[in-house]
């Protein structure tokens, strides 16, 4: 199928775009770095169109549906999501060292989704919803939001030893200040809880109309929960003393574990009702 | 620090502790960290099933703690309950002061205030202190909001302000917890969930509970008139669908086809597709005509049970094929008639015609099987899920607001100078986003100082 061709055109289009970014870095060369974002927006083109496509072609095959229901989906669907939400930090703050921390998640999640079926199959009754999509895209760009900000948490963690110690070289020595990092880290999860909090409470929504239950602690349910919590701590963490900085960028971090034990590990690992993952 | 913290008396500490971010930081942490045991023991599950996966000393070590049923324990309730009074208590200590701040703002510049405030700019002017504070106040008003003007010692004070909102924004989301918080427990209390199977023709009014033995009324009853169950091509399933009416006083006052994702709503009672399944054996359609081709009707035959024709004997279905030889679907029944042996033979369902070949008085072809099936429905009435929806609203806007918007202040202080000119102050602050606001001082700046000109 053709949009399977384009995602695999786009996956190595996220290789290139991180290969480049992070050898802007190594290189210490601003050009290469510009190479790195035109490859990150022809990227985004060429994964929305193969998203347009993956949908087009499932009305093609008489089950058409949003192409965001099965791991494969959502796999490429994030992907999709962190290049956006990233491309937008980079045009906001103007700094492409953020990109080497970045773009290898989406990279290393469209090499995952590669190993997964990518065939069009037709939604089982339970997934047959208007709920899907306000749930799966606000989950989504929550998620998004939240590997670009653990990315740029790295940063501050490597940025703040050496600040600490008063030195700067190499690598570290051109990233961006602790103070604009710690910052950034911030603006990306208030991006990124009230998405994520929207997606727990349309999931709830669906789940009252689905089964008359909105709350029944289910792993996937209780792992959102816990991401909502360390990212809440976070939130609380930022404005005490002697918890923000190391600490709240070692939250950021922690949150986004959370988030990919949340979003894959459940599935992998744990049984539930999200059963995407077990087949 | 620490010598003073120990002479407050014990009321103020416990005040202390429970107002502190920290506690709320620790009480996320834990609530966090406990609740990924119950993801990895699963929940509520038959003891016999946790016999085989654990040791007898560590099944009695889990069932002591509650582990198998966590979320619902008294120590995880407690963690709530400690996580609600943190919350609140951090409400009352602060919400008064900053309903305080906001009632009543600094409207004047002072030197402390001047000193602490990031934005500021100063510059004089010739003229009279009177005429400039009218153009400031004016350029104020256009380029953020429209001042208060205060007059103290001769001085003149304009003070404006921007999304105080934002100063809300954490407690509405506080708030939007409790309500979450209340809506639950009202569903609990007035609300019940109970589960039911109802097979097709059949009406139940009344639900078991889950969880317990109760039985719960529901004031009607509901009938299942038919299930079915729809495949895509590939056979996987499509859609599961449930013919119910609603019964009351012995009439339908309401009739609709549930499927997943779109259940049935009667006086707050909701009924959900949930699950399905056969009901009682299959029976056979047989058909009877005579040798004429005069129709006798159609019989239902349960398996192995006989049943009478009229002047003919018996007729009895033993064995059914879903392929018989490559024929398809048929049926093997045994025929007998008094004072004969039994016959037995196979009716092709793709072939009603065949049985013309036995040159008996009777013809019979097999219709198929049909098997009485039943509906499973989630039956669930919960009087606080519209409260939890509105704390789920609260919720989203309160972070909007907490999150996305910034308390701005302007001040100008315009004072007569020893050299006769006016003295002008201009200084801002923002409760959050600086990077922001940074530009759109400069602009309110550059809008003050043109309406000088």
């Amino acid at each position: 199928m053709s949009n399977v061709i384009l995602f695999n055109l786009a996956t190595v289009l996220f290789g290139v775009a991180s290969g480049l970014y992070l050898g802007a870095l190594y290189a210490k060369n601003e050009k290469i770095a510009v190479a790195g974002t035109w490859t990150c927006v022809l990227a985004a083109v060429v994964s929305t169109a193969a998203l347009g496509l993956r949908w087009y072609e499932s009305y093609q095959m008489g089950i058409g549906r949003i192409p965001v229901t099965n791991l494969y989906e959502s796999l490429v669907f994030f992907a999709w999501a962190v290049n956006l939400f990233y491309l937008f930090v980079e045009r906001k703050y103007g700094s492409r060292t953020f990109g080497a921390f970045v773009m290898p998640i989406a990279f290393l999640t469209m090499v995952f989704a590669v190993y997964n079926d990518s065939s069009i199959q037709p939604l089982v009754p339970a997934l047959q919803s208007y709920w899907l999509h306000a749930h799966v895209i606000t989950c989504f760009i929550g998620y998004a939001a939240f590997a670009v900000s653990a990315g740029v948490a790295v940063m501050y963690l490597l940025k703040a030893r050496q600040e600490a110690a008063k030195v700067s070289m190499g690598v570290v020595g051109l990233l961006p200040g602790c103070k604009t990092l710690d910052d950034l880290v911030y603006r990306t999860i208030i991006w990124g809880f009230p998405f994520l909090t929207t997606g727990i409470i349309t999931g709830a929504a669906w789940a009252n109309y689905a089964w008359g239950t909105y709350w029944s602690w289910d792993p996937k349910e209780t792992w959102s929960l816990i991401v909502w919590l360390v990212y809440a701590a976070f939130l609380h963490a930022r404005i005490t003393r002697g918890w923000h900085g190391k600490r709240a960028a070692i939250l950021s971090i922690v949150g986004f574990l959370a988030t990919v034990m949340c979003y894959l590990g459940v599935n992998l690992v744990l049984s539930g009702l999200h059963s995407y993952g077990g087949g | 620090m620490v010598d003073e913290k120990r002479t407050l008396p014990p009321m103020d500490r416990v005040w202390n502790f429970f107002t502190s971010v920290k506690l709320a930081i620790i009480t996320l942490i834990v609530l966090a960290s406990t609740s990924i045991l119950g993801t990895i023991i699963e929940q509520n599950q038959p003891p016999e099933k946790y016999h085989q996966i654990y040791e007898d000393w560590a099944f009695a070590l889990l069932d002591r703690v509650n582990l198998f049923d966590m979320y619902h324990s008294t120590w995880f309730l407690l963690l709530l309950v400690l996580f609600t009074v943190n919350l609140s208590c951090c409400t009352i200590e602060r919400f008064p002061k900053m309903l305080k701040i906001v009632r009543n703002p600094r409207t004047k510049l002072d030197e402390n205030l001047e000193k602490t405030l990031s934005f500021s700019d100063r510059w004089k002017k010739k003229g009279a202190l009177s005429d400039w504070t009218a153009k400031y106040a004016g350029a104020v008003s256009s380029s953020f909001a429209k001042p208060k003007v205060t007059e103290e010692g001769g001085a003149v004070h304009l003070y404006a302000e921007a999304g105080v909102a934002s100063r809300f924004g954490v407690y509405v989301t506080h708030l939007s917890i409790v309500i979450i918080f209340i809506g639950a427990i009202v569903g609990n209390v007035f609300g019940f969930k109970g589960y039911v199977n109802i097979p097709e023709g059949e009406a139940v009014s009344q639900v078991p509970v889950r969880g317990g033995s109760r039985m719960q009324d529901l004031g009607f009853s509901v009938r299942c008139n038919a299930f079915s169950l729809e495949t895509y091509p590939s056979g996987q399933p499509k859609a599961y669908k449930s013919d119910l009416s609603v019964i009351e006083g012995g009439r339908e006052v309401a009739r609709k086809t549930i499927v997943v994702n779109d259940p049935l709503q009667h006086n707050g009672i909701w009924f959900y597709q949930s699950s399905y399944g056969q009901s009682g054996g299959a029976t056979a359609k047989v058909t009877v005509t005579r040798k004429d081709g005069t129709p006798m009707g159609t019989l239902s035959l349960a398996a192995n049970e006989s049943v009478p024709i009229a002047g003919y004997g018996t007729l009895r279905g033993v064995d059914y094929n879903q392929n018989f030889g490559g024929n398809g679907p048929a049926l093997q029944v045994v025929v007998e008639k008094p004072g004969q042996p039994s016959a037995s033979f196979w009716l092709f369902q793709g072939r009603p015609d065949l049985d013309r070949q036995r040159a008996d008085s009777l013809v019979f072809s097999f219709g198929g099987l049909s098997s009485k099936m039943f509906t499973g429905l989630q039956v669930a009435k919960d009087p606080g899920v519209n409260i939890v929806w509105l704390g789920c609203a609260l919720m989203v806007i309160g972070l909007l607001m907490a999150f996305f918007l910034s308390h701005q202040r302007v001040w100008v202080r315009l004072s007569p100078g020893t050299d006769g000119r006016v003295e002008v102050v201009l200084a801002a602050s923002a409760s959050r986003n600086r990077l922001a606001f940074e530009k759109k001082f400069e602009k309110i700046l550059t809008g003050v100082k043109a309406a000088g000109q």
